[in-house]
């Protein structure tokens, strides 16, 4: 069998040329590939980052909304605002000795105003952002594939 | 194939592979070039666009939350100058249009934009600090506009109001308008960026804060602006600048009772004919502050008005910038300091003659009468000045000054609001007329004057904080505004400190009852039905330029405190220059029950036999 294979590429040596093409045309198929691949993701990425920086941006212009309607609501429940609005409405400002106390068991009287965490609550903030969608390709390879990395968190003493 | 021509393929071959080694050793050389790094290196510069990011200022609250300093989003609007490329504007119809929606001055608008084209700039604003209801009706007039027929214009042409831009940026607002405006300042937005020369270059320049907590806590609520490079390709979306806004902060001040203080005060200025007045109310026992009233205000949405309205800076807050004569409030002192060194007990006798004579001088009562025998309380109840300075000469003048200065006189209280004044205690001995204008140095007579509040001068804000400590157990706390701040998504609050403690606290305890029993066998016009308060009035008389001192002119001062077993609230009235009556006890005393009725309803005191019950109950 052996022999005849070879005899059969002694009497055409095209043969071998042909194979040598169809392997370059294979290592060129999987380069395309690649590109291609690589080329939609990256478009896909980009287009993605460009939809994401206008929701940034989006999100700043709502933020700025935002505190402009808090202020205006502000303003509607202002002190003399709200002041003028009982006064029309027909109630009057109640005096000293006028208010009835009672005992309310468990009642806390209203604090400071908590607008934010205390800084020392021990809770730590999660990324908003997965790493899977930030890293690169690279990044990815060796931190999915490479056992010899170390992943965060799993670092022994 | 012919074998013979073989060797012409070769250096076919050879020749080409010349070419691409000369080839790749070029491009090695040109990307190695100096040259092709000074390219990479400008090329840099089109990565990105450079752009000041400024945060967003921070918010103040009151200590309920209640927004006493925001933002508001307003919009810039603007228009491309016409040139070769771009077509002319017909800008007197566009101004007037925009005219007939903002109302602002549409040859203003063609100045604007002639200026820019002078400039030979791209761009020219046209108006500012348009809100976005306006913008809406300009959207709308805008569609209305490109709903008609298009028509063609004679000779060259031209855009109208379709061609405007407009660009949102933020402002302060106060909410509150003029409450509270003197321990919040302002923010100058009007000068906000403005252009300043810096060697010879432009540079945009933000505006601080001014006055108050705008100004001393500028630095945390503006935040701090970033350089930032802003990226022009998407794939770099994580590099979009996210600059943190600047810190807010929690007053500790409560709008309710701060508008409540100033109803009251400006009662008080109408019908004692004062020039103007100032009411404090403090918590004695954290030193926060609750309420911080004064006269005349500012609409710091207006806050260009402060010309008009401060034609002297120092009186935009007078609670913390001017210093005056407190008169006989300060007896609160001299006789606290004497009971803590046990100069003198309450039930000591002082036989009052109606003459004291000291250093060369001779004092008299307010009214120049004698009152005989006289305890320490009654001395407090009817304010004698005779006994009071005749308290200070047996306390000696080291002993009474170290107790004046552990109480704070003669050094600023520190407290956390722009433009604090500080007058010397003038000191035995001491001569400070490098540092002071027209200074008089100290003499004997002023340890008897000084007892009662003449010949020295304070802040409402130095004699809250020294009188609370006779109202907290002998603990002088620092006075404060600022409750917590928020920054970087974190509450922190502030900690009360203790600054000192000048008195004991059992002396503290028997000054507050005969405070409280001078008020109460007076039958004064500061007590307030339900609660038992301590307190004392103060007259001062006001020096003129001239030497000496005014016959009618003085400045009346209240002093108190309540509940006298567990003080929660401390109150201070000036008034100056009252014409109804010159007494502290006439115009200021009745300012402090008003404001204390205020005070225990809005901050839930219940009268003292609902609270002693309550506090009974096992």
């Amino acid at each position: 069998m052996s022999y005849r294979i070879a005899q059969a590429y002694r009497q055409a040596p095209w043969r071998i040329q042909v194979q040598w093409i169809g392997l370059f045309a294979l290592g060129l198929l999987l380069v395309a590939l690649v590109a291609g691949f690589y080329l939609n993701i990256t478009t896909r990425a980009a287009i993605a980052g460009h939809d994401l920086q206008n929701m940034l941006y989006q999100v700043q212009n709502e933020e700025s909304d935002i505190a402009g309607l808090n202020t205006q609501l502000a303003s509607i429940t202002s002190a003399s605002t709200m002041e003028k609005r009982a006064h029309d409405l027909g109630f009057i400002p109640i005096e000293a000795g006028q208010p009835k106390y009672l005992e309310v068991p468990g009642y806390v009287p209203l604090g400071m105003p908590n607008l934010a965490p205390p800084p020392d609550n021990g809770v730590v903030e999660a990324p908003l952002i997965l790493p899977d969608y930030t890293q690169s390709l690279w990044d990815w390879l060796f931190r999915s594939f490479l056992p010899t990395q170390v992943k965060p968190g799993t670092m022994q003493p | 194939m012919n074998l013979t021509h073989v060797y012409r393929y070769y250096v076919l071959g050879a020749l080409l592979g010349l070419a691409s080694i000369a080839i790749i050793f070029k491009m090695v050389n040109i990307q190695n070039s100096p040259y092709a790094q000074q390219l990479l290196t400008k090329s840099h510069q089109y990565d990105a666009s450079i752009e000041m990011v400024y945060p967003e200022r921070g918010n103040i609250y009151d200590r309920r939350g209640n927004l006493l300093a925001g933002n508001t989003q307003v919009y810039e609007v603007g228009i491309e100058v016409g040139d070769a490329n771009t077509p002319e504007p017909d800008i007197g119809p566009i101004a007037a249009q925009l005219s007939a929606i903002t109302g602002t001055d549409s040859g203003k608008m063609i100045t604007n934009y002639l200026e820019s084209k002078n400039h030979k700039l791209q761009y020219a604003v046209l108006v500012d600090f348009i809100t976005g209801d306006q913008i809406k009706a300009l959207q709308t007039a805008i569609d209305a506009e490109a709903k008609k027929p298009a028509t063609k214009s004679h000779g060259a042409a031209t855009v109208g109001i379709e061609a405007l831009h407009w660009q949102s940026h933020l402002i302060r607002t106060y909410p509150e308008s003029d409450v509270g405006f003197n321990y919040i300042g302002y923010y100058p937005f009007l000068s906000n960026n403005q252009l300043v020369k810096i060697d010879g270059q432009d540079v945009e320049v933000p505006a601080v804060g001014t006055y108050g907590i705008e100004e001393k806590y500028n630095d945390l609520l503006a935040g701090t602006p970033k350089l930032e490079a802003i990226p022009n390709n998407p794939l770099l979306v994580n590099d979009v600048p996210e600059v943190p806004p600047g810190a807010s902060l929690i007053l500790t001040v409560d709008i309710r009772l701060q508008s409540a203080m100033e109803k009251i005060l400006d009662k008080a200025l109408k019908d004692s004919g004062a020039i103007s007045g100032s009411i404090v109310v403090e918590d004695p026992k954290t030193g926060e502050i609750l309420a911080m009233a004064n006269t005349p205000r500012l609409n710091l949405n207006q806050y260009w008005d402060i010309g008009n309205k401060f034609p002297n800076p120092i009186y935009f807050n007078r609670s913390v910038s001017v210093t005056y004569e407190p008169g006989s409030v300060f007896k609160v002192f001299t006789m606290a300091a004497a009971l803590d060194a046990g100069a003198v007990k309450p039930g000591t006798i002082f036989n009052d003659t109606g003459i004291f004579e000291w250093g060369g001088g001779f004092i008299h009562n307010w009214d120049g009468g004698a009152w005989g025998k006289q305890t320490m309380t009654g001395c407090l109840e009817h304010s004698l000045n005779v006994c009071l300075a005749w308290v200070a000469t047996q306390l000696g003048a080291t002993r009474f000054y170290n107790y004046i200065q552990a109480f704070g006189i003669g050094h600023p209280t520190g407290i956390d609001l722009g433009s604090e004044a500080n007058y010397p205690l003038r000191l035995p001995g001491e001569d400070l007329s490098d540092r002071v204008q027209n200074f008089v140095k100290w003499s004997d007579i002023d340890l008897a004057t000084n007892a009662f509040g003449q010949g020295l001068a304070v802040t409402p804000i130095q004699m809250v904080m020294g009188v609370s400590a006779v109202a907290n157990d002998g603990k002088m706390m620092a006075p404060h505004i600022l409750k917590a701040m928020v920054n970087n998504g974190r509450q922190y609050p502030t900690v009360p400190q203790v600054v000192g403690m000048p008195i004991s606290a059992e002396t503290a305890h028997t000054e507050t009852e005969m405070l409280a029993i001078s008020l109460e066998k007076e039958s004064s016009i500061a007590e307030v039905e339900g609660y038992r308060v301590a307190g004392k009035t103060g007259t001062a008389e006001i020096a003129t330029p001239y030497g000496g001192y005014s016959d009618s002119l003085t400045n009346a001062s209240f002093v108190g405190w309540g509940p006298v077993d567990d003080p929660q609230f401390l109150v201070y009235v000036w008034l100056e220059k009252p014409t109804a009556s010159k007494w502290g006890s006439v115009v200021a005393a009745p300012v402090f029950a008003e404001a204390v009725k205020s005070i225990v309803v809005l901050m839930d005191i219940p009268p003292d036999s609902v609270r002693l019950q309550l506090k009974a109950k096992p």
